[in-house]
């Protein structure tokens, strides 16, 4: 058997088939013909013969559509016939077909969207030159990843890995400076990197060159990178920029490249500073302020290098154990490290939009086997024209897939539509990933949830829908009841879908819980009425710690003369505004514990009044007074929770500490309360020195107001403008807008789970009620009997409502049993809110139950409508 | 199909096909009268099997059909077996002989 004949029969049996089917038609005819003679010969009438020749040939139809399926080729004309009858079936029922395609394609298009986000953050691939051989390091202790790097350490890594085409390493924060010159003062923000950063992650600049290898060795060279943004407001997109120079807090800085459009690489920077032998930070090996970026070398896995950076660990460990002990370098792949933040909230969105997926599909499978039983009698009908079992089940599967593909197709419309929305909540270019798109991938995903769709809601159906006895079903030529069967599989269905919409009610419940408790928590500080902002001075202006001291001192005072303010003073970091800056802390006699034993609290510095415009109180001792200035004893104030962990049993007050890096001792003058420094989340230790015992150039400002803060905003600009003109005031903030802020991202994820959890919840109440319905109307003539034989409308009402609650019941039940361990999988985005909350059990109950009420009680009502004597006159 | 009668094997019923055609070529109830006749009445093909087989056999140029004239002198279709079915019928043979064979030996082996 030749290809090319094989190939000729299909061709032939396509474009053939109406020839073929005629030849058929006759060899069967004559076929009779011949069976008949052959039976007049035996002595038979020739009517007896006709009739005996065609039950002995068992149906010309029968045999013709076996022969069909024979044909090679058969199976695509089936398809194709399938699709077309498949597509009248469907624009017949339109009301189904609409209903069914609108909740799949919800179902499908908020996967889609989901998919779309969760590939590009977690597998998407970074905008970089081959991404997956970028990896970024954090500190280890005792094999525990334990945050940032430090700068003294990872020079010793540079020089002594092999297996890294190259190591770079960036800051763990950017720091904000005054650029004067020019028409106007403004701030910008600068990051550190070393000089190969850039050209690890294969970009060059777009317009003049990158650091230089042998700056880094210079100690301080003035040069400076800046962005594209910064180029274009600041120097009008001017190539003559590379022969500028850039004045940096009063210090001139070389612009020698911009960096191309869009480039922002963990931070947002406008420029980027060199980090170089001697600095910014970590000038010792226990101070850490930096990440790691490397490139692999092609061919090395991770694990290859992992264990090449274990060996140069453990060298340091030795060469340096009263700084190293126990520490390394932990590395893993660039993109899990940037999205690290995001990641455990979007696999529980992804999780909780696959089970609305599953809702939808359970709903719109009840819908198709009630279908199935109307059309019980074509089945039934076409089975005794000769289809088979398996071409009934074909015909309605491919029914179902032309359903899945049209809710497919809009689902990605809609995913197309939302991903504006997503970028909006979430705004992935932040955190460097590349922006989501319904690309390729994201195509193909939706082309394979549709045609899986189609198979798990089809397959059933068509094979209760198929299960009819021909004879039987045409013969009772009245719509038969729903079996036994069907019932069981759409009341189970409804039971699913009820159990799902309880755990996602409960999972909403659960984040609003928390967002409760995150805004009602106690913080320590008074927030309502209290402006804060940014203040930066030059330092060549005011170069002596003396000069800068005086100067904040007179700026709180002027800011109390202004009407509406109660206080006014500054701080290093406002609470929450700006987190970190931990530092070590000791009893001085007992000197600088081992690196591991090391006690770290936030270390701020105020100004007088602090504690008293924050709303903190003072427990014992003073504040820092006007007198602790630059030459005159080092004093620290520090909170209950330090003096709790540092002195248990004994009073702080008067005692000597070692803090930070240095080697001078501070004497405890004060405990005040404990406050929420770095987030809301938590309480931190704290220590607070006197800011004119250190001297900075930035501070920020707190204003205690008697209304509303950003009245102020406009006075305190003013002031400012008349004292130093060259003082920017940056981002005054009400510091309750700046706890509205931390909590954005808690309520992205709150709102998105609701909404999933809306959604799922009205399209069971939809596959509950379409049921519940269904079953009435399949009733109508036991509900009429019933009537007739006295049965009162509270019994026909209150039979209906049984069996809806019965099926609620059981959902419920089950929904909670499995929100006990489901729940589990998202405690990591709960804030002091147990997975177990009996109160949100209650309450997503009691809405469930509700609701479902009400999806019963309509059915229920129509029992009443039902006219026994009509019913009775239709048998 | 019960009463002393045998199910045909999937892919027998080619075989018989095939070797029934030899002799001459034959139409529809022909052949299976003819098959019936040899098998003493074990087989008794139905025009639900018997089509399909010839269409499948005509697809493979095992057969050709050609329309005709019955004795009575009625319109017929007659199948005739082509030279790659002469071919096919040998393979078909020497397989059954090896598989009944195999099987009667599985039989005795006690």
């Amino acid at each position: 058997m030749s290809l090319l004949s094989r190939i000729r029969g299909t061709l032939k049996s396509l474009f053939l088939k109406q020839t073929l089917d005629r030849d058929l038609d006759e060899e069967l005819n004559s076929y009779l013909d011949l069976l008949a003679e052959e039976k007049v010969s035996a002595g038979m009438t020739p009517e007896q013969a006709r009739r005996k020749a065609r039950l002995e040939l068992g149906g010309v139809e029968q045999v013709k559509e076996q022969v069909r399926e024979q044909r090679l080729g058969a199976s695509i004309d089936t398809f194709a016939q399938d699709v077309r009858y498949g597509a009248r079936s469907l624009r017949k029922n339109r009301g189904l077909t609409i209903v069914a395609v609108l909740i799949l394609a919800i179902g499908i298009g908020a996967n889609t969207t989901l998919f779309s986000t969760v590939s590009a953050a977690l597998i998407g691939g970074l905008p970089y030159e081959e991404p997956d051989r970028l990896v970024a390091g954090r500190k280890s202790r005792d094999g525990a990843p334990a945050g940032p790097v430090s700068r003294v350490d990872y020079f010793d890594y540079r020089d002594q890995s092999e297996l890294f085409e190259g190591l770079a390493l960036i800051g763990t924060n950017t720091t904000q400076h005054t650029v004067t010159g020019g028409t106007q003062s403004e701030l910008v923000e600068s990051a550190p990197v070393t000089w190969n950063l850039f050209s690890l992650l294969g970009l060059s600049p777009a317009l003049g060159r990158g650091f230089l290898p042998e700056e880094e060795a210079m100690g301080g060279a003035a040069v400076t990178v800046i962005s594209y943004s910064l180029w274009q407001s600041r120097y009008g997109g001017s190539p003559d920029v590379l022969d500028s120079t850039i004045n940096v807090d009063g210090y001139p800085l070389a612009i020698v490249g911009v960096m191309p459009a869009g480039f922002e690489f963990i931070f947002d920077a406008d420029a980027w500073r060199l980090i170089d032998l001697d600095g910014p930070w970590d000038q010792v090996r226990d101070s850490h302020s930096h990440w790691v970026v490397g490139r692999l070398k092609p061919e090395v896995t991770l694990d290859q290098a992992q264990s090449e950076l274990d060996a140069i660990s453990a060298g340091l460990q030795q060469l340096y154990p009263e700084t190293n002990e126990g520490k390394g370098l932990m590395i893993v792949g660039l993109q899990d490290f940037m999205v690290y933040s995001i990641r455990s909230s979007l696999l529980v969105l992804m999780g909780t939009t696959a089970l609305v997926l599953l809702i939808a599909c359970a709903n719109v499978a009840g819908l198709l086997l009630a279908r199935g039983q109307r059309r019980m009698s074509e089945m039934a009908m076409r089975a005794a024209l000769g289809a088979s079992r398996w071409r009934l089940v074909r015909q309605l599967i491919t029914e179902s897939i032309i359903l899945t593909t049209i809710a497919g197709a809009l689902g990605v419309w809609l995913a197309y539509l939302l991903q504006d929305l997503i970028e909006q909540v979430m705004p992935m270019g932040d955190l460097g990933v590349n922006p989501p798109a319904i690309n390729g991938g994201v195509l193909l995903f939706a082309v394979g949830v549709s045609i899986a769709t189609g198979l798990i809601v089809g397959v059933v159906p068509a094979l209760v829908g198929t299960a009819v006895h021909p004879s039987r079903q045409l013969r009772s030529g009245v719509q038969m009841s729903e079996g036994i069967r069907g019932m069981r599989l759409r009341g189970g269905l409804v039971v699913l879908q009820v159990a799902i919409s309880v755990v996602l009610l409960i999972g909403a419940g659960l984040l609003v819980r928390s967002l409760v408790q995150l805004s009602t928590v106690e913080l320590g500080f008074e927030a309502d009425n209290l402006l804060t902002a940014g203040i930066r001075i030059q330092p060549s202006k005011y170069p002596s710690a003396e000069e800068r001291s005086l100067f904040f001192g007179s700026l709180a005072e002027e800011i109390e003369t202004l009407p509406g303010v109660t206080s006014a003073s500054l701080i290093s970091k406002p609470p929450i505004r700006r987190p970190w800056t931990d530092w070590p802390i000791w009893q001085e006699e007992q000197g600088r514990p081992m690196p591991e034993d090391q006690f770290f609290v936030m270390a701020r510095w105020v100004t007088p009044g602090y504690f008293e415009t924050a709303g903190i109180p003072l427990f014992r001792g003073r504040d820092i007074s006007a007198q602790d200035v630059a030459g005159a004893p080092q004093v620290v104030v520090i909170s209950e929770m330090t003096a709790g962990t540092l002195f248990p049993d004994e009073d702080p007050l008067g005692r000597m500490v070692g803090i930070g890096w240095n080697d001078v001792g501070y004497e405890i003058v004060g405990v005040v309360g404990d406050a929420r420094l770095n987030t809301v989340e938590r309480v931190v230790p704290a220590l607070y020195m006197s800011s004119a015992q250190m001297g900075d150039i930035r501070m920020g400002l707190m204003v205690r107001t008697d209304g509303d803060p950003s009245l102020l905003v406009g006075p305190i600009r003013e002031l400012l403008r008349q004292i130093d003109p060259d003082v920017v005031l940056a981002d005054p903030t009400a510091m309750t807008t700046v706890l509205e802020d931390s909590f954005a991202g808690f309520r992205v994820i709150m709102l998105s789970l609701g909404s999933i959890a809306g959604v799922a919840l009205l399209l069971t109440v939809i596959g509950l009620y379409g049921v519940l319905a269904y079953n009435v109307s399949q009733r109508t003539r036991e509900i009429g009997i019933r009537l007739a034989m006295g049965a009162s409308q509270t019994d026909l009402i209150g039979m209906v409502v049984r069996r809806g609650l019965l099926l609620v019941g059981l959902g419920l039940l089950l929904g909670l049993a499995s929100a006990v361990p489901g729940t589990l999988l998202m405690r990591q985005l709960l804030f002091e809110t147990g997975t177990l909350e009996p109160s949100i059990y209650a309450i997503a109950t009691l809405i469930l139950g509700i609701v479902a009420a009400l999806a019963c009680l309509l059915p229920a009502w129509r029992t009443t409508r039902v006219n026994v004597v009509e019913v009775l006159k239709q048998e | 199909m019960g009463k002393g009668k045998a199910d045909l094997l999937r892919g027998t019923l080619d075989l018989l096909i095939l070797k029934t055609l030899t002799l001459e070529p034959m139409h529809g109830l022909g052949i299976s009268r003819r098959i019936e006749q040899t098998t003493r009445g074990v087989f008794q093909v139905q025009a639900g099997s018997l089509f399909p087989a010839l269409k499948r056999l005509e697809q493979e140029d095992w057969i050709e059909g050609e329309w005709g004239e019955s004795e009575n002198n009625r319109r017929a279709k007659y199948y005739r077996l082509t030279t790659t079915g002469q071919r096919r019928l040998g393979q078909e043979t020497d397989n059954w002989a090896q598989v009944t064979v195999a099987i009667t030996r599985v039989l005795e082996a006690t």
